[in-house]
């Protein structure tokens, strides 16, 4: 089994922080939850992760700055940013920013789950972990 | 947190019927109106100007018979002028003869003949004489002349029998007759005297009817131009007052004022539809105006909606794929997230749905602050997307208003919307509710640290379809239907604003004494 990937999540909506670290870590990541952006920004600063994953629209700072910050921080961190409806600007924003990818609300744990397993791929680590492939009736 | 709801929650079955009934209420009062308005007997203006006319005329008829009659008198005294004047000639002939019998004693028959003429005439014209100088001097006129005429007699028989009457008796005579005659001349022009003072009378009589009866005429004219002409000013100014108060947002029909009907009643019926229809037209761009806002407020409504949903399907979708591995306890507590989150959802909805719904216009008294603080619940969205934080102030205990909940958080909602606009990211607005500076009036303010607005627009803000914003951004219906909600309300709005320092819009609202 190989070494899982490092990974952060940030949302200030407490359930998708409860419910996307179990799921995460299902696929044998190391995953670390802040509902504040401020003190994951400081977490970032001590500790290099190997994806970020960002709401992009909170309270303090938003998803782009943690983007940006991250990115400074660690060359090789894939920044997935979760966007909402109409915020297609944004996302766009984002992408040419530099993120890896974005996924919008509402989203299903495997649709996060697919986008981390691209981002190990591209980062060399294989996960060992199947997601069933994306169910065409749900977009 | 307590949810307030707008007060015409419960009301939401009926909504539609209400809205119905409110229309067709509207619709009787009208019609009830018009035929009030209709069942008085119509005095057109036409009538009206006639009848004025028609009396003027039927005066001056009056006038010119009795200037006829005063003229047709004047003529019958002249005539009887002649009359008199043939009189005194008589008399003055019967003295000439009596005079010549005396110097020449001749002509005696002459003086008895115009006696006796003159004699006739003083009986035949007995009445009209004895009318001018009075029956009793008639009686003595008459015995005078028939004196003379016997005295005359006398002396005709004295003359036929020559020499049987001393000359002394002939002399006595003769003095007698003088005396008599004279007496006899000097009533004559009395007559005459006052038969022509009572010509010259006659004649500036007639004289004092013609002037009098022009000044009557004209003081009649005048009081009857007065008359109609006053009827039309009052009714012009009548409508003048209806033009204001319709030019201020009341929209009461124009009811019966007066006993009969007119052009004006035609005036006041084509107002009164006029009215009906600029309320209609007003209810639907207020209607359209509270879209537009609702389309705003939708945008960011389905913005947060993600959220709830998000943590929804998260949630369910981790319960299906752990279910067999869970315990009892985790999956319930599961389960409980997403009731809580279904209610979220709801709640964000609910504001919106209710601000939504269309329904009549209701007043009652109402809390301005929780009518503000509703209208912020209402915004939230909005300021969370626009990353603009809100501070309300109220003053505890405040008087109530009366007013329409719905229309009043438009008005509101309206200008937080515009504070969010002109600030920027990260910026803050602020509500304040508190007495206006003027006694039993509430004011709410609504200031933004914002964009401002340029002096040379600020004028023109209140008008309806000025925008600043891009085209097919605006309406440019905002601030002008607020204003006509607030007018409705008897209040009035104020705006202070500096170019890149901000803006402060003030509603001001007068308290009231229901409860």
């Amino acid at each position: 089994m190989s070494k899982g990937l490092e990974v952060l999540i940030i949302d200030d909506e407490e359930i998708v922080c409860k419910r996307l670290k179990p799921a995460i870590e299902k696929m044998g990541c190391t995953v670390e939850t802040f509902l504040d952006p401020v003190s994951a920004l400081r977490r970032i600063d001590e500790k290099e992760f190997d994806v970020v994953v960002t709401d992009v629209r909170m309270d303090e700072i938003d998803g782009i700055q943690v983007l940006e910050h991250a990115r400074k921080k660690a060359e090789h961190t894939k920044v997935v940013v979760i966007t909402g409806y109409a915020m297609m600007a944004l996302a766009r924003e984002a992408m040419q920013k530099g993120a890896f990818d974005f996924i919008s609300k509402p989203f299903k744990p495997d649709d996060l789950r697919r986008v981390i397993l691209r981002a190990a791929a591209e980062l060399g680590t294989s996960l060992d972990y199947e997601v069933p492939a994306e169910d065409p009736d749900s977009k | 947190m307590t949810e307030h709801t707008p007060a015409n929650h419960a009301g939401g079955q009926k909504e539609l019927p209400t809205a119905l009934s409110d229309h067709l209420e509207r619709t009787r009062e009208a019609e009830e109106v018009k035929k009030a308005l209709l069942a008085r007997p119509r005095l057109g203006l036409r009538v009206q100007l006639l009848l004025g006319f028609l009396v003027v005329f039927l005066f001056a008829v009056g006038i010119a018979a009795a200037i006829i009659v005063s003229i047709y008198r004047v003529e019958q005294k002249v005539k009887f002028l002649e009359v008199v004047n043939d009189y005194v000639l008589e008399i003055d002939q019967a003295r000439r003869y009596e005079k010549n019998f005396f110097l020449y004693g001749t002509n005696l028959n002459d003086a008895l003949e115009a006696a006796y003429k003159a004699k006739e005439i003083l009986e035949e014209n007995r009445q009209k004489i004895s009318r001018i100088m009075g029956p009793d001097q008639w009686r003595r006129v008459h015995e005078n002349i028939h004196g003379y005429e016997g005295l005359l007699e006398q002396l005709a028989g004295h003359d036929r029998n020559k020499g049987a009457v001393s000359d002394s008796v002939k002399k006595e005579l003769e003095l007698k007759v003088r005396k008599k005659g004279q007496r006899m001349v000097v009533l004559a022009q009395d007559l005459m005297r006052k038969e022509k003072r009572a010509i010259e009378a006659a004649i500036a009589g007639s004289r004092r009817i013609q002037s009098y009866s022009l000044v009557f005429l004209l003081l009649f004219m005048i009081s009857t131009a007065y008359l109609i002409s006053g009827n039309i000013v009052r009714s012009i100014v009548r409508f003048e007052s209806y033009a204001e108060r319709i030019a201020a947002g009341d929209f009461t029909p124009i009811t019966p004022t007066r006993r009969y009907r007119d052009e004006f009643t035609n005036l006041g019926l084509a107002i009164n539809h006029m009215m009906q229809e600029l309320q209609k037209h007003e209810a639907m761009l207020v209607q359209a105006h509270k879209m537009r806002a609702i389309g705003t407020l939708t945008a960011g409504v389905a913005h947060e909606l993600n959220n709830p949903l998000n943590n929804i399907t998260i949630t369910v979708h981790m319960l299906l794929e752990d279910f067999d591995e869970l315990a009892r306890e985790e999956c319930k507590g599961m389960v409980e997230d997403v009731v809580r989150e279904v209610d979220r959802a709801k709640k964000i909805v609910s504001n919106l749905l209710d601000f939504t719904r269309e329904s009549e216009t209701k007043l009652e008294p109402l809390d301005l602050d929780e009518l503000v603080r509703c209208t912020l619940e209402l915004a939230a969205n909005q300021m969370k997307i626009a990353g603009i934080k809100a501070e309300l102030h109220a003053t505890e205990n405040s008087p109530r208003i009366l007013g329409d909940s719905q229309q009043l958080i438009q008005v509101f909602l309206n200008l937080i919307l515009n504070a969010i606009a002109a600030s920027s990211r990260g910026g803050k607005i602020q509500l304040l509710v508190h007495p206006a500076d003027e006694p039993d009036n509430l004011s709410v303010k609504v200031i933004d640290y914002g964009t401002g607005i340029p002096k040379h627009i600020i004028n023109r803000i209140f008008d309806p379809f000025f925008t600043t914003k891009e085209k097919g951004k605006g309406t440019g219906l905002g601030l002008s239907v607020s204003q006509g909600i607030i007018a409705k309300h008897g209040g009035r709005m104020l705006v202070d604003s500096r170019e890149g320092q901000g803006s402060a819009f003030t509603v001001i609202l007068p308290i009231t004494t229901i409860t």
